[in-house]
């Protein structure tokens, strides 16, 4: 049971009346009438149980972008039911305007969007539906909630996919598609064609053209079907917040467009977030059901507050790869990930793989450093300095490694390992 | 459209069974409601002053003024005495009942009054105002007397029962005493002062609703207070700082200003009401506000913490341990790595290559330029901002371009 507006409107025009008979017991008389006409109402009112409800949900939303889920609500009463339906999802979801105002005849049904913008990533549950019925003097009615189970599924935002397009065009100039084109390391035999003015002479066949009448030239593109894989460090460093979002955020962009361009260049991709077991993976599906797979896979990735367990991530890589590959560590270059057995690590995999061991930098500790208002901030920089010089020398020791190292804002981290993918590419060091 | 099955609401368990289940929750219903029946049955009549003529209870005197009225008599209740506004002294009746709050200048404004007047239950204050002779004691035997006395309105009466309070004339006294016990206290005193007659209703009780209906008081109480077409009624209030008004009195019965005091009857009658009806809306409204439409929505948040926290965390142990030296190393050595890098001096290479690669770039003095990143450690805030100043000033003469 519930009350509307109207019978707090009831009991205040009874002051009027109270004003002229000037009488307590009036007053009490009021209300008290008042309250049993609401709750006369109530009993009037329709019950909650007549109404059906069914939610409909789109399988699943990028992050920032707009949907709506739909609720139909079916009258499978005998009688005429006016009402109002709360449509209910944890607040992360952004469903608003959520409450909806309904008028069904006996067997009639209306289907309900909630608009929904989600803030963030991951499954988004629905909550309960809440049906309130109103009575004939529209003084009260009944409310009862119900259960309808639903999830929205919230993927990564991909805002890196704007640095797609300039690298896609870098990998064709790369690719072979652009005039020059010459054999070397990293590149591989793809076709015979026709000389026509420009081509390097040096990419003549002598012996094709010598089978045909025409002068063959060699084309070559980039070795393809290399392997790639992209381990994301989940731990509790990845937890920390950078800018507005955790690490974590950071590297998924870093992935979803190291994976995009990766795919496009022919490559095998497979990514898993690992902690100290494995948390998502993504492998085993390639062309145009990468990008899906990945988001769907990644969108429930959440920091865990672990240590890593390296070692189980050095083994995990061997065991998923059999033959030379390029592997990407997402994480974070930390004095204690070194205790932890990063360095151990690194070396294990790149004695048989190309190593990129990528971290995002905190763009708070570039201010901090630059800070000179009073001693407080100098003893700021003087600590900002000290972590920076201690990341500096655990990246010179993974660079003893033989491994890559890179390091970057938050939204710099997927365009510069993107450019760091195609400089490997290039140079044929995949 | 979806072929998943339609969610209903479950069935409640109903208000028979959920009363089963919590028997105390229905007792403590009951007892609630019972509460507030009680509140609004019992509770007291606007008006329950004693003796006031819209008192319906034991110690009003609702009842004699609704048979005066009857009888054509116009009863008027004055809240205050400058309210009395009697037009026409000589056919109105004055009945001043309780009069313990009086003080000196209202009762003599009162002792001014050209009219008749009653006195009931009047203080000795008053009766010697008046000069009427009597003394106030107490009747405390409630004896049934008869009237032994020359008034018609006392002997109409018959017998009355002496209650609560009785009158003794003093040895000069004028007053004519009816109703006396054995000792010479008197239910009720008439005096004829010429002009006016003073008629002393100590035995108060004998014309409140309670006793109205007992021997002989209707008709005593009725014939005193009947003798003119007007009766003008004032009950004793302590919050009535105002003086007697007639035709005639000259007087607009404001107090002295020195006997100004607050007054509640400063607010409209209806005011008690109205602020009772607001608060139950206000009451009402909150109700209606309280009920959620549907329960609050759980959102599990994630753990984030800032990553720079540990490096703020550091900044304040070097702070508080003055740490200036420890400080100051790293600031060394972060610009050291810069300027290294700017400069193309590799890490392997010693601080003496590093030293002689900024004393060219920044075109100083090598000894300065290693007194500066490598030279002691600075004591002290002072000491330690100085050094790192100097740092900023040859790394920006290092990056200049």
């Amino acid at each position: 049971m519930y009350i509307t507006g109207w019978t707090v409107a009831l009991v205040a025009v009874g002051t009027i009346p109270a004003a002229w008979a000037q009488d307590r017991t009036f007053a009490w008389l009021w209300l008290l009438g008042a309250l049993a006409l609401a709750g006369l109402d109530a009993l009037l009112a329709p019950r909650p149980r007549v109404l059906g409800v069914r939610r409909t949900v789109p399988g699943s939303v990028r992050l920032t972008e707009r949907t709506a889920t739909t609720l139909d609500v079916v009258n499978t009463g005998g009688r005429r039911v006016r009402a109002t339906v709360r449509d209910a999802w944890q607040p992360s979801a952004g469903a608003s305007a959520n409450r909806h105002r309904v008028a069904l005849r006996a067997g009639d049904s209306v289907r309900l969007s909630t608009p929904m913008l989600p803030t963030r990533r991951g499954d988004r549950d629905a909550d309960l539906v809440t049906i309130r019925t109103t009575g004939p003097f529209r003084l009260a009615g009944r409310q009862r909630s119900l259960e309808a189970p639903a999830t929205l599924r919230v993927l990564p935002e991909f805002a890196s996919r704007k640095h797609l397009p300039s690298r896609l065009a870098r990998l064709r100039e790369i690719d072979g598609q652009t005039a020059v084109q010459l054999k070397g390391a990293g590149s591989e035999f793809d076709s015979l064609r026709e000389y026509v003015i420009g081509d390097d002479v040096r990419s003549i066949d002598w012996r094709a053209s010598a089978r045909r009448a025409d002068v063959m030239v060699k084309t070559y593109r980039p070795e393809r079907d290399r392997r790639v894989m992209i381990v994301l460090d989940t731990s509790r460093l990845s937890a920390a917040r950078v800018g507005d979002a955790p690490r974590l955020d950071a590297s998924i962009e870093g992935t979803l467009l190291l994976t995009a361009l990766a795919t496009k260049a022919g490559d095998r991709v497979q990514v898993s977030a690992f902690d100290r077991v494995e948390r998502a993976r993504a492998l085993g599906t390639g062309g145009p059901a990468v990008m899906p797979a990945l988001a769907n896979a990644l969108a429930t990735a959440e920091p865990a507050l672990v240590e890593p367990d390296w070692p189980a991530i050095a083994r995990l890589v061997q065991s998923r790869l059999s033959q030379r590959a390029l592997v990407v560590l997402l994480t974070t270059l930390d004095p204690s990930a070194v205790d932890g057995g990063l360095l151990d690590t690194v070396a294990a995999i790149s004695a048989k793989h190309a190593v990129v061991v990528a971290s995002v930098d905190d763009p708070e500790l570039a201010a901090l450093e630059a800070g000179r208002d009073d001693a407080h901030d100098y003893y700021a920089a003087a600590a900002a300095a000290r972590t920076a010089v201690e990341s500096d020398a655990i990246a010179a020791r993974v660079r003893e490694l033989g491994a890559e190292v890179l390091t970057a804002l938050p939204d710099d981290l997927a365009p510069a390992l993107a450019d760091r993918y195609l400089a490997l590419k290039a140079s044929g060091r995949l | 459209m979806s072929t998943t099955e339609l969610h209903h609401a479950t069935q409640g368990p109903g208000v028979v069974a959920s009363a089963r289940r919590r028997p105390l929750a229905i007792v403590a219903a009951v007892l609630f409601v019972a509460l507030i029946a009680t509140l609004v049955w019992t509770s007291r009549p606007e008006d329950y002053v004693t003796l006031s003529t819209g008192n319906a209870s034991e110690d009003g005197t609702r009842a004699i003024a609704q048979i005066l009225r009857a009888q054509g008599v116009d009863v008027r209740q004055s809240d205050t005495l400058a309210g009395a506004r009697v037009t026409s002294p000589a056919t109105s009746t004055l009945v001043i009942a309780d009069s313990t709050f009086l003080a000196d200048y209202q009762r003599d404004s009162i002792a001014e009054y050209p009219g008749d007047l009653v006195l009931v239950r009047p203080s000795q204050e008053l009766l010697d105002d008046l000069d009427t002779g009597l003394r106030v004691t107490w009747s405390l035997d409630q004896e049934i007397v008869p009237a032994q006395c020359s008034d018609p309105d006392a002997q109409a009466a018959g017998e009355v029962q002496q209650l609560e309070e009785a009158v003794i004339a003093g040895a000069r006294s004028t007053a004519e005493t009816c109703f006396e016990n054995g000792d010479g206290e008197a239910a009720y005193a008439v005096i004829d002062q010429g002009e006016r007659r003073i008629a002393v209703l100590a035995s108060w009780p004998t014309i409140t609703n309670e006793h109205l209906d007992e021997r002989g008081h209707a008709a005593l109480g009725l014939r005193m207070l009947g003798r003119h077409p007007t009766v003008i009624w004032y009950v004793g209030d302590p919050f009535d700082p105002s003086t007697l008004t007639w035709s005639g009195s000259g007087d607009d019965g404001a107090a002295p200003p020195s006997e100004l005091v607050a007054n509640p009857d400063f607010l409209p009658p209806a005011f008690g009401p109205v602020m009772f009806m607001l608060g139950m809306t206000v009451a009402v409204a909150a109700l209606w506000r309280a009920r959620r439409f549907g329960r609050l929505v759980r959102e599990p948040l994630p753990v984030e913490v800032r990553a720079s926290e540990a490096t703020r965390g550091r900044a304040r142990l070097y702070r508080r341990a003055q740490a200036s030296g420890r400080a100051a190393a790293a600031m060394r050595a972060r610009a050291a790595m810069r300027m290294g890098r700017r400069l193309g001096v590799p890490r392997s290479a010693g601080s003496e290559a590093l030293v002689s690669a900024v004393a060219r770039a920044a075109q100083r003095d090598p000894r300065d330029v290693h007194r500066i990143l490598y030279g002691d450690a600075p004591a002290g805030d002072a000491a330690f901002m100085s050094v790192i100043d100097e740092l900023d000033t040859l790394e920006s003469e290092v990056h200049r371009p």
